[in-house]
């Protein structure tokens, strides 16, 4: 019976993370399409929160207490977690699935030097069609590849936003289990943690994104684009020439060097859309443009181009949308 | 398809060369060109591209590397030049010149000054001026009047040199004086280095130009000016010849510049002429601006190849190296001038405002028509090589 | 101090002309290769720390022979030799066999730290930094936007980008750290680097060379497959504004109502 592992990823504050939800329905799909079962594996110092809530969505949730966590890197004691649970289990070929977040690759990296498995990453479809088949943007996007495992497992680290997490009509069951006491890799200590002011909501799994690049001008500008981003709900990005110029954390950069974002909307603020910004973004539903420049490349693909000064029709719009929503 | 103009061929060029050539490229596209229009448009020497030609061991080209330099031939210097003049001719300059006033050193120089001077120049720490010309003395530079007398173990230099490229922002200056008045017409003069600051140098004024806006054309008086008699480069007297074999050297440079130039306002036309509609139409399918672009490409290339041929001659030895320099910044001036003005002309009215780049181009390409021997010195020099000196 | 950067060739993203070949292979005529971006961040982070601490980097690469070319581009940056792993058996790998033939290679160096990009800009999984470190038991640090060794101490201090902030991991060196863009531009390569490079070596490896047997590593071994590739399909007509901001507005408040994102 194919089996489906979800590696649940809890947030600092012990909650699951959303993506995880919206793994472990994606696994619900694939087991009932597989005739499988679905199972989550929640590693952490205190999994108990995260477990509970993953178990929302899943029939059975694996729950590793390490309290050796606590101080430490997550995703390589993590990753040795999950692969005992799969060798208590006595699982060999089942298909894990990991979010695409930074946590998730790591863990995913780590996982398949331990258990010998496949790796095929940021899946932006899977299905089941009596094998297991995984679509991906190959080439920044400029392709599009469906693949397999050669053998009948592996693991996929799946990118945001590819479903909407449902909740099962009745909560599934949390086993709490004990760490393996034998630790075979090292553990990297945190020996500080910061927080830093303006961090913003990570943009991956943002469905509206709002934009700036270089015609934003300056620091002040982009205070343009968190408006639109608050009056729209959605996140801030930026292309990396406003990152570069340090008007924006990297941590809003969309693009080659940064970011791959699959919003529903991306409103792109004097953003010229320069391959190496457009293989970022160029897979959003909708793209709406605003820019003096009426050849720029973004003209090529974007939905709607507003012609015209990115502040004036940004302003404009602002008091559109503020009347829309009386 | 998707017609490409760049990247250039490697046609006939060494691995090297083309490795040297694609770097210099593309920390132009990246690093320079987009400070082009700012370096035009304020005027102001653009100290942080000297810095980066510096890093990037780009100013070390023509060095040897016995001394800290790149030891590139003629034709790679050329080839960095033609580059980076593809964006920003006052930045190209800046190689040029750092070439152009160090030629009679590296011609005429002892080992000792060699090692004194060189690496200095190779790392761009120093940069070097070209002084010949003078208020008076400008396609006939044997009529200078700067003078040096010997004195003891110095000579006093007293003149004015003028339209001296970077001569304010130079560290060393090759200056050109009178030493034997009585002399034969090319016997009269001497070669010295100056090194400056010093007492008696001024830098007089600088031009206000129509266009390398961002390279300082400076007047520069010398007033007493004291220089050991070490710092004479060659022999007394050698000076005319010094700096005529230094055109051979240069000239292609001012070329390399023209090709550069003209190759960058093809390149933006091109763009151009596919973006622009018209008519319901890119500009680019109208046949009047096809046969515009094409003539362009084919005078470029033209000239391109000239350039090339006459850099492998000169570096060859060839007893024609003079008419071989003349020719090659003949064609090359006189094709950019017209390329670039062909350029403003597919722009329509927005070539003509420096919202874009082929007004400046154009601007840019008139003076290689101008320095370093005008247009019709090149001519004198090519049929003194045809028809043999009529008189002297 | 000595640094292994894990490079990779990839098609230039820019020449935009990357396509797979009937066996479902990326197509290496179609499209030049050159050095993956993020690597580049990584090699200049390297660069910057053996400039500091004194030391050398080494370049380690897994490609077919045409490799070297753009390790060439790599070394002129100031890497001081390369190892270039190629084998005929490696066409195909999946990133299970990358990583074992990366560790495998690595087992032969004596390091301090290894550097991996982020990601690269073809694959882009960006797994296989950590894989390698579980293979070699190294200590693993990735997203890393600062990197301090203190090599006296034996020991490596790393910032990771978090979504909120950083954290700083401390660990012992030999150790793995992923490199992220924030470390700093790379450099051009001088024109004397460009020199240099071209008599730097660089040491070719086989598959018999490191141990391994092309049955169990590479093509053959493949975990993944290719089933199949297409062109994303095209979007639609943009449609054009001009006009008045208060008309741009209203045309994008009306487009976004009509797709129910406001």
């Amino acid at each position: 019976m194919p089996q489906f592992w979800v590696v649940g990823e809890p947030n600092a504050d012990g909650s699951i993370s959303k993506l995880s939800t919206e793994v472990a329905t994606l696994a619900s799909t694939l087991a009932a399409a597989a005739g499988g079962e679905a199972t989550g594996i929640v590693v952490a110092a205190t999994p108990e929160r995260a477990a509970g809530e993953l178990a929302a969505f899943l029939p059975r949730v694996i729950a590793v207490a390490d309290p050796a966590l606590a101080g430490h890197a997550w995703s390589v004691p993590a990753a040795e977690g999950v692969a005992a649970v799969l060798a208590a289990e006595g699982d060999t070929d089942g298909t894990v699935l990991l979010g695409a977040g930074p946590d998730g690759r790591d863990l995913a990296g780590t996982l398949a030097a331990l258990t010998g498995r496949g790796v095929l990453a940021n899946a932006t479809a899977v299905a089941w069609d009596g094998r297991l088949v995984v679509e991906m943007g190959a080439f920044g996007g400029k392709l599009i590849t469906s693949s397999g495992f050669t053998g009948t497992g592996g693991i996929v680290t799946v990118r945001p936003n590819m479903v909407t997490a449902e909740p099962l009509p009745v909560a599934g069951t949390v086993e709490p289990r004990a760490a393996a006491a034998d630790a075979a890799l090292p553990r990297v200590a945190v020996v500080e943690q910061v927080e830093e002011a303006g961090a913003a909501a990570p943009i991956e799994e943002a469905r509206i994104i709002v934009s700036g690049g270089r015609g934003i001008g300056g620091p002040d500008g982009f205070e343009l684009v968190r408006e639109l981003a608050g009056q729209l709900g959605g996140a801030v990005g930026a292309t990396r020439a406003a990152v570069d110029s340090g008007w924006i954390p990297y941590s809003q950069q969309i693009g080659q060097t940064g970011k791959i974002v699959k919003p529903n909307l991306y409103l792109a603020l004097g953003i010229s859309g320069a391959i190496q910004h457009k293989v970022g973004m160029q897979t959003a539903e909708t793209i709406v443009a605003i820019n003096r420049d009426p050849d720029a490349p973004i003209a090529e693909f974007a939905d709607l181009l507003v012609v015209g000064d990115l502040f004036e029709v940004g302003r404009a719009l602002m008091v559109a949308l503020r009347e829309r929503s009386g | 398809m998707r017609p490409v103009s760049t990247p250039p061929s490697g046609h006939r060029l060494t691995e090297e060369q083309v490795l040297l050539r694609d770097t210099v490229r593309e920390l132009t596209d990246a690093r320079i060109a987009p400070r082009a229009a700012d370096i035009d448009r304020s005027g102001e020497f653009p100290e942080d591209i000297r810095q980066l030609l510096a890093a990037q061991d780009v100013l070390g080209l023509p060095f040897p590397e016995e001394h800290g330099g790149v030891g590139g031939d003629l034709l790679t210097v050329c080839l960095a030049i033609e580059q980076i003049a593809r964006a920003c001719t006052t930045s190209s300059l800046i190689l040029a010149v750092q070439d152009l006033g160090s030629l009679p050193l590296r011609l005429g120089g002892t080992p000792e000054q060699l090692a004194r001077w060189v690496p200095d120049l190779a790392s761009g720490k120093t940069l070097i001026a070209f002084g010949l010309t003078e208020p008076e003395a400008g396609s006939d530079a044997a009529a200078m009047r700067t003078t040096a007398v010997r004195d003891g173990d110095t000579y006093v230099i007293n003149g004015t040199k003028r339209f001296i490229t970077n001569g304010s922002v130079a560290g060393l200056v090759t200056i050109f004086a009178v030493t034997a008045p009585e002399a034969k017409r090319h016997e009269r003069l001497s070669c010295f280095l100056v090194e400056v600051p010093c007492d008696g140098f001024r830098v007089a004024r600088l031009e206000h130009k129509l266009g390398i806006r961002g390279s300082p054309t400076a007047e520069l008086e010398l007033t007493n000016v004291r220089v050991p008699a070490a710092n004479r480069i060659g022999a007394e007297g050698d000076g005319w010849s010094l700096a005529m074999r230094t055109f051979e050297r240069s000239r292609p440079g001012i070329a390399a510049q023209a090709v550069g130039i003209a190759q960058g306002a093809l390149d933006a036309a091109v763009e151009y002429a596919r973006q622009r509609k018209q008519f319901g139409r890119p500009i680019g399918e109208f046949q009047m601006i096809q046969a515009m672009l094409a003539d362009m490409d084919a005078q470029v290339e033209a000239a391109r190849q000239l350039l090339y041929t006459a850099c492998e001659v000169i570096e060859a030895g060839a007893p024609d190296a003079a008419r071989w320099a003349a020719m090659c910044k003949l064609v090359a001036g006189d094709m950019a001038m017209r390329v670039t003005t062909d350029a403003v002309q597919v722009f329509g009215g927005y070539g003509y405002v420096d919202e874009f780049p082929v007004e400046r181009m154009m601007r840019d390409a008139k003076i290689t028509q101008l320095y370093e021997g005008t247009q019709q010195i090149q001519r004198l020099v090519i049929a003194r090589a045809l028809l043999g000196r009529v008189s002297d | 101090m000595h640094i292994v950067v894990l490079t990779k060739p990839v098609p230039d993203p820019a020449a935009a002309a990357e396509r797979l070949g009937p066996d479902m292979r990326l197509d290496r005529a179609a499209s030049p290769a050159v050095v993956n971006g993020n690597d580049e961040y990584a090699l200049e982070a390297a660069l910057k720390l053996v400039e500091a601490h004194g030391g050398e980097v080494t370049l380690l690469t897994m490609a077919p022979p045409s490799g070297a070319d753009t390790m060439r581009k790599a070394l002129a940056m100031g890497a001081t030799r390369g190892v270039l792993v190629t084998d005929p058996a490696l066409a195909g790998s999946c990133v299970r066999s990358t990583d074992e033939v990366l560790a495998a290679a690595l087992r032969e160096l004596t390091f301090d730290l290894v550097f991996s990009g982020f990601d690269t800009s073809d694959g882009t999984a960006g797994v296989v930094g950590a894989a390698i470190a579980a293979r070699l038991g190294l200590p693993y640090l990735s997203n890393a936007a600062r990197i301090e060794p203190d090599p006296a101490a034996g020991r490596v201090r790393v910032r990771r980008i978090t979504p909120t902030g950083y954290d700083v991991l401390e660990a012992p060196m030999p150790a793995l750290v992923v490199c992220t863009q924030v470390l700093g531009e790379p450099r051009y390569p001088s024109l004397k680097g460009i020199m240099s490079a071209r008599s730097k070596e660089i040491a070719s490896r086989s598959l018999a060379d490191l141990g391994l047997d092309g049955g169990t590593v590479g093509g053959a071994a493949a975990t993944t497959e290719v089933l199949d590739s297409r062109k994303p399909p095209p979007r639609g007509a943009t449609t054009v504004v001009r006009g008045t901001a208060e008309e741009g507005a209203a045309a994008i408040v009306t487009l976004l109502a009509s797709r129910r994102l406001i």
